[in-house]
């Protein structure tokens, strides 16, 4: 079994909670959308789950017991209807994005390297709900102090 | 009489080969991450000149382009900062890249969009090397424009199918 750092576990372990909180998420988005919409936030809800059953394995396959879903989550704002739903996921989306860059901070280079192009997909499924692209997907809004 | 150990050799044959400080020499040749901090500066310097001939050959296409242009610009501020310019070299400031732009606007885009996705594979070879910090200022970035490819092809569908 290949040798990884703690914090290289809890990197994983954080997009692994994010993918769970997308995946609930997504039970609200797709309950408030329907026709193409609705079929969109379906397939990025399937999409969330393998992309959680990814990260599960590859703990397991590191020797750590993946992080469980929380029973519920607490929105980030009340969703009523299909624009907040629309807003929800492409929040969602913005989680997992900024999970995954976690993990290129790493310093295992596959796992740095993984995380770069996980962060691909949620992007642009944020930009699917949001319709503008961001400058700096992932990261803080402010410019950061480095 | 000292007979040669292993142990006083090593120690003797590295002293007899030190030498004084080389006065007049150059400057000390840039660290690898400096080297592809530039690099990375320039290929943002490269693709805003690209997006403004193409804004200024197809102004139809300025409202689609600007944001994407403005992220760029976003990128090269960002990378600039974070440049502690090395002695005798600047950082750079125009681009080294300028290719002709295609003459079709559907093809002007389908050529933006082709520069995007080159930026996007050269910024995640930069990832091995780079510091933490740095190598995420990578992946952002590279994650931006992957999503400019995806906007740059949907807009080509668009026009293609006239909606």
């Amino acid at each position: 079994m290949k040798s990884v750092k703690a914090t290289e576990i809890a990197a994983l372990q954080a997009a692994l909670a994010a993918e769970h909180a997308a995946v609930y998420g997504y039970g609200v988005v797709g309950a408030m959308l329907s026709g193409a919409d609705g079929s969109l936030a379906h397939a990025d809800w399937l999409a969330h789950q393998e992309a959680r059953d990814n990260l599960e394995q590859m703990l397991l396959h590191l020797g750590a017991t993946p992080v469980a879903a929380s029973p519920a989550y607490e929105l980030p704002f009340p969703v009523s209807g299909a624009a907040s739903a629309v807003r929800l996921a492409a929040f969602l989306e913005d989680g997992v994005t900024e999970a995954y860059l976690g993990l290129v901070a790493v310093t295992d280079r596959t796992l740095r390297s993984f995380g770069a192009l996980a962060m691909q997909p949620p992007a642009n499924r944020a930009l699917a709900w949001r319709g503008s692209t961001v400058a700096f997907p992932g990261m803080p809004t402010a410019p950061a102090s480095a | 009489m000292l007979a040669a150990s292993p142990t006083t050799l090593p120690l003797f044959l590295a002293l007899s080969a030190c030498k004084g400080p080389a006065v007049l020499s150059g400057p000390p040749p840039l660290a690898a991450q400096t080297q592809t901090l530039l690099h990375a500066v320039t290929a943002e310097l490269n693709l805003i000149w690209i997006y403004n001939k193409t804004m200024a050959e197809y102004s139809g296409l300025g409202p689609a382009l600007a944001p994407l242009l403005a992220e760029h610009r976003a990128h090269l501020a960002r990378l600039s900062a974070r440049v502690v310019e090395p002695p005798g070299k600047k950082v750079p400031a125009a681009a080294t890249a300028r290719p002709a732009i295609d003459p079709t606007a559907e093809g002007a885009l389908a050529q933006l969009r082709d520069a995007e996705q080159a930026a996007v594979g050269v910024l995640l070879n930069r990832l091995a090397a780079a510091s933490p910090s740095l190598a995420q200022l990578y992946a952002s970035i590279a994650t931006s424009e992957a999503t400019h490819v995806t906007a740059l092809a949907s807009r080509i569908s668009r026009s293609r199918t006239g909606s």
